[in-house]
C-alpha cells in the first residue's frame, strides 16, 4: 500500500477496531461476572422458595413459565435419588445433588445448579450456563454496536483529516508539476508542514546543484564557441588568401598556412573534447598508476615534436612511485605539460620530465622548461580554461593547462609553478596527496 | 594605402596581412595595444584595424584612449565578439565600422575602402581626374576609357595622388604611406615607379614640384 492516504486510514481504522475489540472483552468479561451474580442469586432464591413448597403444589403449578427465556430448570429428588418432579424435559440434565452451587457438565453443555435440601427431598434448580454468556454478549454488544455503527463515519473523518493535512504535498507537487524543464529556482519553504522542510531544503540543494552545474557548462559551452572562431577566423582567411593567390609560390604559401590552420582548428577541437571529458571522468575508478613508465611512455611520445622544435627532451630523476589514479587521465596531463613546456622552450631549449619525492614524502610529477617562464603574477591565471599570455608565443588553444587542473584536481593533487632550476624558465610541479597507493 | 592591423592571433594577423596585400594595402601588424601606440605616432597610417580580445590592454580601452587623444584616424574593429550590445560599444567608443569574427576577406577590403573613401569626403568609389579613372575595388585604371596596366606600387602612387588632386606629395611622404615595417627601399623606387605611371599615363600626367615633390597635372 503505497498510498499515505490509505496507509494513515488502515492503521488508525485497525487500531480502532483493536481498541474497541479490547473494550468489547472487558465489556463482555464484567457483564459475564453480573450474570454470575445474578443468576446465581435467582438460582437460589428459587431453589429456596421452592424448597418449602409441598411437591403436590410444585406438581399442580407450572413454575417459572415467565422465565422461560431464564430457562430454569426444577428437580426434585427424593432422599434415595429418585425423580419425583421435574419441570420440563430437557434431554441431558445434571443429574447430581450436590447441594449448593455447582457447575456440572452435561452433553448439552455447561450447567449451573443450585441443590436446597428440605426434609425428605432436595429441590434442585439447574441453568444452562450459555444463558448467562448470552446475556452478557448482549450487554456487549449493545454497548458497543454504537461505536461499530459510527466507524465508517470515523473513517470519513479520518480519510477527510489526512487529506486535508497532506494538501501542502499536493500543492508542492502542482508546483513541481507547473515549472517548465530548465527552471532550477529553488521550491518555496514556508508555506509548508516542518515534516515536508527537510524534503524540500534537500531537492533545493540539489537543484542548486544542478543549477551550478548547468552555468559552468554553459560558461564553457559559450567560452568554446567563442574560442572556435579564432581558428575559424583564420581558416576562412586563409582560405581567402588561397584564393586570391596570383602565382603558384604564392598559392604554396597559402595552402601551407591553410594546413597549419586546419591543424590548429582539430587540436582545440582535441583538447576541448579532453576538457569536456575530464568533468564526468572525476567519478571514474582510480586504480595504483606507476608514474615511472607513464613519464617514459609521455617522453618518448613527445620525441618527434621536441626533436621537430630542436628542444632538448628527457626523463631525468625517476623513482619507482605509485599513485592512486585514473592512468588515461594522467597520462593526459603530463602530455599536456611537456607538449606545453616543448612549445614554449623555443628553438634550442631543453625540458626534463622527472618523478620524485618532495620534502613531504609526497609523490610529485616534475616539468622543467628553459622557456621565458611565467610571471608569479600570472600564475593563478594561467589554468583558466582559453587564457594565453600576453606577448608572443605560439599560438595555442588556451586549454591545455586547464585540463591539467582538471585533473590534478579530479585526484586531489596541487600544482605549483615556480623558475626552473637556473632561475628562468617554468617549473610545474604536480604533488599528489600522500595515500596507501603513494 | 597602408594600415596598422592590431591583432594577437598569428594565423588570423598573418592571413589579413597576406590577403589585403593582394588588395594594394600595405598592412603593418602588431599583436598588442602596447605596441600598437608607437606604431600609430610615428607613422602616416590610413586606417587601424583593431581586435578588441587583445592580452594585455583590452582594444576597446586602447580605442578610448585614442579618441580621447583626439586621434582622427577610422578605425574598424574586427573581433568576435558578436553581441548587439558590444557592437554599439564599439561604434560609441569610437569605431567607425565593425566587423565580426569570421569574416571575409573581400568584405574586409570593401569596408577598408568605404571608410577611406568616407574619410576623404567622396561618395564615387572611383577616383577620377583628367581623364583617368582609377577603380580601388576592381584595381582597374583608364584612361580616356582605354584600360591602362599599371603595377601595385605604381597604382599606390597614383591611388596617392588622386586621393586629393590638388596636393603635392614628397618622395618621403609616398615612401611611408606605400611601405611597411622593415620593408626595404631602394632610394629610387618612387621615382621609378613614377617614371612609369608617366610613361603609361603621358609624360605630364604627373608632374614634379622640384624640390617639393609630385602631383598631378591640374585639370584645364
Amino acid at each position: 500500500m503505497s498510498s499515505l492516504r490509505a496507509r494513515l486510514l488502515a492503521s488508525l481504522l485497525g487500531g480502532v477496531v483493536l481498541v474497541g475489540a479490547a473494550g468489547g472483552w472487558v465489556v463482555y468479561r464484567n457483564a459475564l461476572a453480573g450474570a454470575d451474580a445474578f443468576f446465581d442469586y435467582h438460582l437460589r432464591q428459587t431453589a429456596l422458595i421452592l424448597r418449602d413448597q409441598p411437591v403436590e403444589y410444585l406438581l399442580s403449578q407450572q413454575i417459572a413459565p415467565a422465565d422461560a427465556a431464564y430457562d430454569f430448570v426444577v428437580q426434585v429428588w427424593t432422599l434415595d435419588g429418585a425423580r419425583v418432579y421435574l419441570s420440563r424435559p430437557h434431554t441431558e440434565l445434571p443429574e447430581a445433588t450436590t447441594l449448593g452451587f455447582s457447575t456440572v457438565t452435561t452433553a448439552e453443555g455447561r450447567w449451573r445448579v443450585y441443590g436446597a435440601q428440605a426434609l425428605t427431598r432436595v429441590v434442585q434448580v439447574a441453568q444452562p450456563m450459555s444463558v448467562r454468556s448470552q446475556r452478557a454478549a448482549e450487554l456487549a454488544l449493545r454497548t458497543l454496536a454504537p461505536f461499530a455503527l459510527l466507524l465508517p463515519l470515523l473513517a470519513l473523518l479520518i480519510w477527510l483529516a489526512v487529506g486535508h493535512a497532506l494538501k501542502p504535498l499536493a500543492r508542492l507537487t502542482g508546483l513541481v508539476k507547473a515549472r517548465r524543464a530548465h527552471s532550477l529556482e529553488p521550491l518555496p519553504q514556508t508555506p509548508l508542514p516542518e515534516e515536508v522542510q527537510p524534503l524540500v531544503a534537500a531537492l533545493n540543494e540539489l537543484l542548486a546543484r544542478l543549477n551550478a552545474a548547468r552555468e559552468r557548462e554553459r560558461d564553457f559551452m559559450a567560452d568554446a564557441a567563442h574560442e572556435l572562431r579564432t581558428p575559424l577566423t583564420a581558416l576562412y582567411l586563409q582560405l581567402g588568401t588561397l584564393a586570391r593567390a596570383g602565382s603558384e609560390a604564392e598559392r604554396a604559401a597559402a595552402m601551407k598556412e591553410l594546413g597549419e590552420g586546419v591543424q590548429r582548428a582539430i587540436r582545440l577541437v582535441e583538447q576541448l573534447l579532453a576538457l569536456a571529458r575530464e568533468a564526468p571522468r572525476q567519478s571514474a575508478p582510480h586504480e595504483p598508476v606507476a608514474l615511472e613508465p607513464l613519464a617514459r611512455e609521455i617522453v618518448a611520445e613527445l620525441i618527434p615534436l621536441a626533436d621537430a622544435r630542436h628542444v632538448d627532451l628527457g626523463l631525468g630523476t625517476a623513482q619507482p612511485l605509485t599513485v592512486s589514479g585514473d592512468p588515461d587521465a594522467l597520462r593526459t596531463l603530463l602530455r599536456n605539460l611537456v607538449d606545453n613546456a616543448v612549445r614554449y622552450s623555443g628553438d634550442g631549449g631543453r625540458v626534463d620530465v622527472a618523478v620524485e619525492t618532495d620534502g613531504a614524502g609526497r609523490a610529485t610529477l616534475v616539468v622543467s622548461d628553459s622557456g621565458p617562464g611565467i610571471p608569479p603574477a600570472e600564475h593563478a591565471r594561467v589554468f583558466d580554461r582559453f587564457y594565453r599570455r600576453a606577448g608572443t608565443g605560439p599560438p595555442g588553444s588556451g586549454l591545455g593547462l586547464a585540463i591539467v587542473k582538471a585533473i590534478a584536481d579530479a585526484h586531489g593533487a596541487t600544482l605549483t609553478l615556480g623558475n626552473g632550476a637556473d632561475g628562468r624558465g617554468l617549473r610545474v610541479v604536480v604533488s599528489f596527496p600522500a595515500g596507501p597507493a603513494g | 594605402m597602408r594600415l596598422l592591423l592590431v591583432e594577437d592571433d598569428a594565423m588570423i594577423g598573418e592571413a589579413i596581412r597576406a590577403g589585403l596585400k593582394r588588395d594594394g594595402f600595405t598592412v603593418d601588424w602588431v599583436r598588442t595595444a602596447a605596441a600598437a601606440a608607437p606604431a600609430l605616432a610615428t607613422e602616416p597610417y590610413e586606417l587601424l584595424l583593431l581586435d578588441l580580445g587583445l592580452p594585455g590592454s583590452d582594444g576597446l580601452s586602447f580605442l578610448k584612449s585614442l579618441r580621447a587623444r583626439g586621434t582622427p584616424l577610422p578605425v574598424l574593429i574586427i573581433t568576435a565578439r558578436d553581441a548587439v550590445a558590444d557592437r554599439v560599444e564599439g561604434l560609441d567608443a569610437g569605431a567607425d565600422d565593425y566587423l565580426v569574427k569570421p569574416f571575409d576577406l573581400e568584405e574586409l577590403a570593401a569596408r577598408i575602402r568605404a571608410l577611406l573613401r568616407r574619410k576623404a569626403g567622396r561618395r564615387d568609389p572611383h577616383l577620377e581626374h583628367a581623364g583617368v579613372v582609377l577603380d580601388p575595388a576592381a584595381h582597374r585604371v583608364t584612361r580616356d576609357g582605354a584600360e591602362v596596366a599599371l603595377s601595385p606600387r605604381e597604382f599606390a602612387i597614383l591611388e596617392l595622388l588622386l586621393e586629393r588632386p590638388g596636393a603635392i606629395l614628397s618622395r618621403g611622404q609616398l615612401e611611408e604611406r606605400l611601405y611597411g615595417f622593415g620593408e626595404e627601399v631602394e632610394s629610387n623606387a618612387i621615382e621609378v615607379h613614377v617614371h612609369g605611371l608617366r610613361r603609361k599615363l603621358g609624360a605630364d600626367y604627373i608632374l614634379t614640384v622640384r624640390g617639393v615633390g609630385y602631383r598631378v597635372r591640374p585639370t584645364p
